[in-house]
């Protein structure tokens, strides 16, 4: 794929210096050149924004999406380049075209943002060693905390004491309910183990032999709950910015055809 | 199980049962001791000498729990050409016909005709696509048996206008007494003709088990179906191989003459394998041991054979064996080139049977007379795998101990690459009615993932047994596909399928209501699996939808190495 990417780039700089040759000597020949540049912008926008399509029409032999996603990343860094050549500036002047410029930047950022942390997450999933679902954390999670309630139960019951059920109740019952430390899961801080040794060091001393073995149980099971977390992080992450950079390219797109309606209705 | 007997000791906290035997599942539990009798006393059968057979092993015991009598009526089809099956025929009565060439249409023998849709047909699925899970329309299933679900016996697809079949296409008799279908039940290999019954026949069906040690203690059917399979198969075998291909007709005839057969591991490996494996046990018959002295080249000729070394405190596997490929001859060449040669001329490896496999023994002395001075000296495998570190074989190593190696069309995942988008899900749930024919979950080694996806085996285990033969192989790509319309739910390929890529769905009709079979009003079933999208246009969505080219469909018998 990095190879796809890398000939492609090697049509988009070739692209765009046909593109910004041309529009130098249209302004060298006292030429309006916003018109082939904005024209080609909007052709290459369009084409990008493609992709969403192709992913909806699966069952047609539309190529391959990795393909696709080659030309999206490509296109899209063309798209950047081409937005400056024509605008000529890095903000232009104008309250719409303001907007347009916002909403550009935005999409090509989230865009750049979604493809490293893509690429990155991937690699650090496969590294807890274990593959959980997305749609069924909730379910692995679920019975994380049933299995660890069991453990508290059944601890309970064999050694008549308490102590170790309390300290479920007060603590750990909060960091079993759901996916927890989100942020420093995804910056691979490792609160959650930070949190559990504190947290297990201050009742430690109370837990009889017997009790230290259940307490060890549940270490496992706050091991296991730390993987499927990191999974929710980034797969949570994989996905979330998505819902940023779709419906913004949508509303970018609909700008820029606003913007060339207008070009074309009151300045052309 | 009948004959088990589940005994609960209350004053112990054990369980005790009658240790289970070999025939605790009769292949009919209808079969009666005088069935037994009359076949002991039918011609074909009353000549074998049942003193010869072990005492744990009666002859009877075998003629009454490895065999059924079937009936057959005109125009019903005993075996179909390209069917898997695990049982042999042998005629008592009436007569059959089977259809040499043309082969008959697809249609005609209960399989689905294979359609591509064309691109509006594809574009189309967008909007009729159902919303609701598994519907089918019903109205399809036209033969109303099929809807009983679950009866074996219920389902035979019978041959309209016989007549026609018999002027359009060449034929032959198999009269009374005639022994069919055992070459396809002990190696493995699909069923080379339809045979279908002429008039009212009653047939002795025999299971691979049963048949297989009535060649172990009857000399006349060894010979008989060893006869038979050198006339019909081992030429053609011996002939499509490197060494002996350059023979004429008659040294063809002379090697298989000479070679032995031999059979090693359990046909049925797929029943126990996820048992033992999750016991952390395997079963693996060793066919050569690594340091013996080698008295013949084995030729596999259906199964796979790890090849293994010696290493440390274990064993390490560096190939694996499949049809086609030999064992054996590096050092048989060396021992004849060099007689007087001090090096050690043993086996440097050890060979194992991964499940079942059929393997010809080509005696030393026919390589001498006919391969050996036409070739080169042999590349010594061992020494090539040698060079590679264990870490390198760890892939290959796995592979074969999850059986891996059988899939040809393996969906593999690279979980460094895969982003867990779904797309390769949604995907194939777009060209299949909403339906999607895999799970994105399976077993993982370093960074790679198998997919719960049908692999589309070199040894499709899960079309044992099938009883309307819906699924089969695909004639133009050789995917393993299911036949909606003939599928009867009964779960024997989802059962035998040890990888756990078939899955049974509850269908519905068109508007989401469940169809339950109107006498028992049981759900009824189908089962369902990835077609390699074999009725789209442009392969595999799942291949083409990722975005990232994390998903492939591999070979593994070259991916693993």
């Amino acid at each position: 794929m990095t190879k796809n990417i890398s000939i492609l780039s090697i049509f988009g700089v070739i692209a765009l210096i046909v593109v910004g040759y041309n529009a130098q000597k249209m302004d060298l020949n006292l030429q309006n050149s916003s018109v082939l540049t904005g024209y080609t912008l909007i052709v290459v926008m369009l084409c990008v924004a493609l992709l969403n399509t192709r992913k909806k029409l699966s069952m047609i032999p539309l190529g391959k999406a990795s393909s696709w996603v080659v030309f999206h990343v490509v296109g899209g860094l063309l798209c950047v380049a081409l937005f400056w050549v024509h605008t000529n500036t890095f903000w232009p002047k104008g309250l719409y075209e303001g907007f347009l410029a916002g909403a550009f930047y935005l999409v090509s950022l989230s865009g750049i943002f979604g493809y490293l942390i893509q690429r990155l997450n991937s690699r650090k999933l496969t590294e807890t060693g274990i593959e959980v679902i997305y749609e069924r954390i909730p379910l692995e999670l679920r019975e994380i905390q049933e299995k660890a309630e069991e453990y508290i139960l059944e601890c309970t019951e064999a050694t008549g004491s308490d102590v170790l059920a309390n300290h479920y109740l007060n603590t750990m019952v909060w960091y079993f309910q759901k996916p927890r430390f989100y942020w420093s899961t995804l910056f691979g801080a490792g609160n959650a183990k930070v949190w559990f040794r504190s947290e297990g060091a201050s009742v430690k001393r109370y837990l009889s032999s017997d009790e230290l073995e259940y307490f060890r149980h549940l270490e496992e099971l706050v091991e296991l709950k730390i993987l499927v977390d990191t999974h929710f992080a980034h797969q949570n992450l994989n996905k979330k910015w998505l819902l940023l950079h779709v419906p913004l390219s949508v509303g970018l797109v609909i700008m820029a055809l606003w913007h060339l309606l207008l070009v074309e209705v009151y300045a052309l | 199980m009948a004959e088990q007997q589940i005994q609960t000791q209350p004053q112990s906290a054990e369980h005790t049962m009658a240790r289970p035997q070999r025939w605790a599942q009769p292949f009919d539990s209808n079969m009666t001791d005088q069935d037994v009798d009359r076949l002991l006393s039918e011609s074909q059968l009353k000549d074998i000498d049942s003193e010869k057979f072990p005492k744990h092993i009666p002859l009877g015991g075998i003629l009454k729990n490895d065999t059924r009598l079937v009936k057959f009526t005109p125009g019903e089809i005993v075996v179909r050409e390209g069917d898997y099956g695990n049982s042999a025929f042998l005629v008592l009565s009436g007569k059959l016909r089977v259809v040499l060439s043309p082969s008959l249409p697809r249609d005609a023998i209960g399989r689905s005709e294979e359609n591509t849709r064309s691109l509006f047909e594809a574009f189309s699925q967008l909007w009729t696509s159902n919303w609701l899970p598994e519907t089918r329309d019903t109205s399809k299933y036209s033969l109303d048996e099929l809807m009983a679900g679950g009866s074996n016996e219920s389902a035979r697809v019978v041959l309209q206008d016989i007549p026609a079949i018999l002027d359009k296409h060449n034929t032959g008799a198999i009269e009374t007494g005639a022994l069919f279908g055992e070459l396809a039940a002990l190696g493995r290999i699909p069923r080379t003709a339809t045979i279908f019954a002429d008039e009212d026949a009653e047939l002795l069906e025999i299971r691979w088990q049963g048949l297989r040690e009535l060649r172990a203690y009857n000399g006349e059917w060894k010979r008989m179906i060893d006869e038979r399979y050198r006339e019909t198969a081992l030429a053609a075998h011996l002939l499509e191989s490197e060494e002996f291909g350059h023979l004429d007709d008659d040294q063809i005839k002379d090697v298989a003459d000479r070679c032995i057969f031999e059979t090693y591991g359990s046909f049925d490996w797929y029943t126990s394998f996820q048992r033992l494996r999750s016991q952390g046990k395997s079963d693996e018959p060793v066919i050569a041991r690594q340091g013996d002295y080698p008295d013949g080249l084995l030729m596999v000729r259906a199964g796979f054979a790890r090849q293994t070394v010696k290493h440390g405190n274990g064993i390490k596997t560096i190939n694996y064996l499949g049809a086609g490929n030999n064992f054996g001859l590096h050092p048989l060449y060396s021992a004849w080139k060099n007689p007087d040669a001090s090096e050690d001329l043993a086996l440097g490896s050890g060979l194992s049977a991964l499940g079942y496999v059929d393997v010809v023994r080509v005696p030393a002395s026919v390589l001498a007379e006919y391969v050996f001075p036409n070739i080169e000296a042999p590349v010594n495998t061992i020494e090539v795998a040698s060079q590679k570190t264990v870490a390198e074989d760890a892939l290959l190593e796995w592979a074969v101990d999850e059986r891996f190696i059988n899939g040809r069309q393996t969906m593999v995942i690279d979980l460094n690459s895969c982003v867990r988008c779904d797309d390769c899900v949604r995907a194939c749930a777009n060209g299949h009615d909403g339906n999607p024919r895999f799970r994105r979950h399976g077993k993982i080694v370093d960074n790679w993932m198998v997919a719960n996806a049908c692999m589309h085996c070199a040894d499709p285990v899960c079309m044992i047994g099938c009883p309307t033969g819906a699924i089969h192989r695909s004639m133009s790509g050789g995917m393993v596909v299911i036949n909606d319309d003939t599928c009867i739910g009964c779960g024997t390929c989802a059962n035998s399928c040890p990888y756990e890529n078939i899955s049974l769905v509850q269908i519905a009709d068109k508007q989401g209501m469940p169809v339950v079979d109107e006498a028992t009003h049981r759900p009824i079933m189908k089962a369902t699996k990835c077609d390699l999208c074999s009725d789209q246009l442009g392969g595999p969505a799942c291949v083409r939808a990722c975005p990232h080219d994390a998903l492939k469909r591999v070979d593994f018998r070259e991916f693993a190495h």
